[in-house]
């Protein structure tokens, strides 16, 4: 998403669904129990405007159960359906040809990709019957706007790069950006995914996906208030300060090394506050590295099945942590939009906070002063410098990020704002987010980009229609200003609203400032000025653009061929454990790849290792359930919410299960390509074919067949356990983010 | 004691102070008012009108999915003793999942960790803060001195607020390692 037009995010918002979309097309989300309120929302655009939902699922879900129209997707064939629905959009040149002529770059080539894909041929790659496809392709064109929401089955694959690229694509060939009622909604999983990720707690990139670049470094370390050459000492070496560092993904190579790794040093400690850890794949290999670590802290307020997978009988540690409502901040929804939370209650028994784990080690690691210095800088005459000499957390911790974090423009979510937005939550509009009485002119929880604190917040990006000023803009300039001597500006015609440039313009700089604003900058500016939009902590080029109506990161166009990946369009790759053996010749994976977040991976040594399908003759998908989220963690120390799955399951075709001679509710080993197993009840189910099994992910505390409950401290085992389903996901992980192959997978079913 | 004596006591004093007190009345009561007829007596009504008076009403958002739902807290000497729906939030209007409706349950969870703890010789001990924070500290600075910084992996949290996501990689960073991460890889 970043890749194709500046931003990885939700670009509209659930009220906008309800108020503005014809059509729905839900691709790899189930929220109809992983987001209830946000189901609601494509319920109430199904009753008020008779909105078309379509859901995209392997699995006959319970959003599916609602849907206008199913398609039963083989797993991992995503790319594939959609080229499928591109070759009859082009082909009846139902393409939104003005759109795609004046704001994006590079769709040739994806006409060229979609013209092998016939419907004959997507139905035999994707399952889908031709009719279905052809159907659905007619919706998306004659029904405008349609919205396109995904979730984790589109990203958690080892092709989950080119499938949240190929979506994107879709709603750019219709037309559907920029507007109401369209976009690309992705619905994220936990609370604050969205911040966090914000925040980049990620080892590819410093807060606001600055990245891990010496400029970047630097920007951080004048908005910290550190000194530069210090944060540079920090590191082993100034190489590894640049280098990605390992991922929660495959992290455990780092302690194990059976794969090749490139770090300056093995993991011997690990960290984990707020991870469940049995929500990753590889269990048995994150088992191992548990037990190989010299030391484990786990910092929460439940048990982290962390401590009870491992078998180590020494160095582990477990502090409480208060929960979020013990605990004062803000929170960013799925749709950008920041809510405070305020505290309700005191951290109860000996909890601290999350914040208050990090200042206690801070002292003792001997950087207090610079972890809490940022807290104390403010900007006076257009330098930031230290401004006071005590903080208040939160508060203080917001105006910092708001200081610091430019790129995705979060100079307006002051700590001040943010409480009055959620104060006053009553004033907004749940259609449109806007305020009304005191609050008027602003959208609900200001939205990012909220470039300063005059800025209402943007609740549909993209939106060239409305004003810089009142949450309108084009698309980022982040990939130069042309490529193979072709420009990546905006085309003329493509003017934001109410600006005062005509039609495309780059990214502001303080070199090309007064050129592309036709402006003058006096001497005392051009001091202060910062090297461009994102570093500038002046504040002079934030400024100048809001005056101009123009939005800092430019306005260029989309583009749908990223030259710098491995394929710079999307094409359909085989799961690296395919049941369709006689396709993997045809659309193989990608070639083993070095040293990507430290460690080698393997792909196509995989993939051709053996007949996967031939052993493993049954597709394995994982699932949500209502009354679970993430590892289960926290719900499954609820007695009434883990009353509702009290043990882990599979859903099977009684026609599969009578195949093993297995009955409903009796139990069943499945069996995975790494040589791993676990023992599920078997119950029959008709949402899944006899192909296919589906399974929770939200399960633990059974390892492979072994009850693991003498193993949880005295008071805090969960009223419900089981085996997780990660010890059986597949091997495989994305060539670019290397998150793991949860969706499409193989298993082999045994009778217990 | 009257029951709204004991309610107008437990303003003044801390919740602990009022519980221990509470208890002495109950043990009182059960050996001599409670023998006599009036056991039950009338409720005022401010105690109609709600149970907790002068409880207060907190306004935060849910802690489970990414959709922002509005809670409503409510708050009595400081224990959250109810959870109502907000029927004039901009994204939720008054609805809630099964899970989300739960959270009051949540904090208050049998199942919550109590105090610090570590294994040894394969059982958990209850240990204290200082100690905890002295040893951890200890073996991840020699780790850090024997093989450097980027021998640590830190696993961060999509359920952070904004402001400690911010501080868990400032806290990475300041360490010397990119080796962080959290779930939005997953």
């Amino acid at each position: 998403m970043a890749n194709t037009w500046g931003y990885g995010a939700m670009t509209n918002h659930f009220g906008d669904v309800v108020e503005n979309s014809k059509a729905i097309f839900m691709i790899g989300a189930n929220s109809a129990v992983a987001n209830p309120i946000g189901m609601k929302h494509f319920l109430q655009a199904k009753d008020r405007n008779n909105a078309k939902l379509i859901v995209i699922d392997p699995v006959y879900t319970k959003s599916a159960a609602k849907a206008d129209h199913y398609l039963r997707i083989r797993t991992g064939t995503d790319v594939a359906f959609i080229y499928g629905l591109l070759h009859i959009i082009f082909k009846n040149g139902w393409e939104d040809e003005k759109f795609i002529e004046s704001r994006v770059y590079g769709m040739e080539d994806i006409k060229a990709e979609a013209k092998k894909w016939t419907p004959e041929v997507t139905a035999d790659v994707t399952g889908i019957p031709a009719e279905q496809i052809i159907q659905v392709a007619t919706i998306l064109a004659k029904t405008k706007p349609t919205t396109v929401v995904w979730a984790l089955g589109i990203t958690q694959h080892s092709t989950g790069t080119s499938n949240t690229r190929i979506l994107p694509i879709l709603q750019l060939v219709l037309g559907n950006m920029g507007k109401k009622g369209g976009g690309c909604n992705i619905i994220r999983g936990h609370d604050n995914v969205q911040g966090s990720t914000d925040m980049c707690c990620l080892a590819d990139s410093l807060p606001g996906y600055y990245g891990l670049s010496d400029g970047s470094w630097k920007h951080f370390a004048q908005g910290w208030g550190v000194d530069y050459e210090w944060l540079k000492k920090r590191f082993y070496a100034k190489k590894w300060m640049n280098e990605k560092g390992f991922s929660l993904a495959k992290w455990w190579q780092g302690v194990l090394q059976e794969e090749k790794t490139y770090s300056s040093s093995p993991i011997r400690a690990l960290w984990v506050q707020g991870t469940g850890i049995t929500s990753m794949s590889q269990q048995v290999e994150i088992q191992k590295a548990l037990n190989k670590l010299d030391l484990l802290v786990i910092a929460e307020p439940f048990v982290n099945e962390a401590a009870v997978l491992s078998d180590r009988e020494d160095n582990i540690y477990i502090l409480p942590v208060a929960t979020q409502f013990e605990n004062e901040g803000s929170v960013t929804a799925t749709n950008r939009t920041s809510q405070w939370r305020t505290k309700v209650v005191d951290p109860l028994y000996e909890s601290k906070t999350d914040h208050d784990v990090m200042f206690e080690f801070a002292k003792k690691f001997g950087f207090y002063d610079e972890f809490t210095r940022g807290m104390k800088m403010g900007i006076k005459d257009g330098e930031i410098k230290q401004v006071k000499n005590d903080f208040n957390f939160a508060e203080d911790a917001s105006d910092e990020i708001a200081r610091i974090v430019k790129t995705i423009g979060l100079g307006g979510w002051t700590a001040k704002r943010l409480k009055a937005h959620q104060e006053n939550w009553h004033m907004f509009d749940p259609l449109t987010l806007k305020g009304r009485g005191a609050m008027k002119g602003e959208y609900y929880g200001l939205p990012w980009p909220s470039w300063d604190d005059k800025h209402p917040g943007s609740p549909i990006l993209y939106d060239v229609d409305t004003p810089v000023n009142e949450g309108g803009m084009g698309f980022r300039n982040r990939f130069g200003l042309e490529h193979d001597g072709v420009s990546q500006l905006a085309e003329d015609s493509v003017t934001v609203k109410g600006s005062s440039i005509k039609g495309g313009y780059p990214e502001i700089t303080s070199a090309n400032i007064e050129k592309v604003l036709g402006i003058k900058l006096t001497d005392d500016e051009k001091q202060k000025i910062g090297k461009n939009w994102k570093t500038d902590y002046s504040g002079i080029i934030q400024e100048k653009c809001r005056i101009a109506g123009v939005a800092p990161y430019g306005n260029a166009k989309a583009r749908v061929k990223v030259w710098t990946f491995p394929d710079p369009v999307p094409i359909h790759r085989e799961p690296i454990h395919s049941p369709r053996t006689d396709l993997v010749k045809k659309h193989p994976t990608y070639g083993d790849q070095t040293n990507n977040f430290r460690v080698d991976v393997r792909f196509s040594s995989e993939q051709n290792a053996q007949d996967w399908a031939k052993d493993f003759p049954t597709m394995l998908v994982t699932m949500r359930v209502v009354n679970l989220s993430g590892a289960g963690m926290l719900e499954r120390t609820s007695k009434y919410l883990s009353h509702i799955t009290p043990e882990m399951f599979a859903n099977i075709h009684p026609d599969l299960a009578l195949n093993y001679g297995i009955r409903d509710g009796e139990d069943m080993w499945l069996h995975s390509p790494q040589g791993t197993k676990i023992k599920v009840k078997a119950h029959y189910n008709f949402s899944v074919t006899p192909d296919r099994i589906s399974l929770p992910y939200n399960f633990a505390g059974v390892m492979q067949g072994v009850d693991l409950s003498h193993k949880y401290p005295e008071g805090t085992k969960p009223y419900a356990t089981g085996e997780s389903s990660n010890t059986i996901t597949n091997y495989g992980f994305d060539i670019i983010t290397q998150i793991p192959e949860f969706n499409a997978g193989l298993c082999r079913i045994e009778k217990a | 004691m009257s029951k709204n004596s004991l309610a107008d006591l437990s303003l003044k004093m801390g919740r602990r102070t009022f519980l221990k007190l509470a208890t002495i009345g109950a043990s009182f009561g059960a050996t001599s008012a409670f023998a006599s007829s009036d056991s039950v007596r009338a409720a005022t009504q401010e105690e109609i009108k709600n149970p907790f008076p002068g409880s207060k009403r907190v306004k935060t958002i849910c802690s489970i999915c990414s959709a922002g739902c509005g809670i409503v807290a409510e708050v009595h000497n400081g224990v959250w003793v109810r959870q109502d729906v907000a029927q004039d939030h901009p994204i939720s209007e008054g609805s809630h999942c099964c899970k989300g409706i739960d959270q009051i349950d949540l904090v208050k969870s049998k199942q919550r960790i109590k105090h610090p703890m570590k294994k040894e010789n394969g059982k958990w001990l209850r240990i204290s803060w200082d100690q905890a924070i002295k040893e951890i500290s200890e073996k991840m600075l020699k780790i850090r001195k024997e093989n450097g910084p980027d021998a640590s992996m830190f696993l961060g949290s999509a359920k952070f607020s904004l402001q400690e996501a911010f501080y868990f990689r400032k806290f990475a960073a300041l360490w010397g390692t990119n080796n962080i991460d959290h779930v939005a890889r997953i």
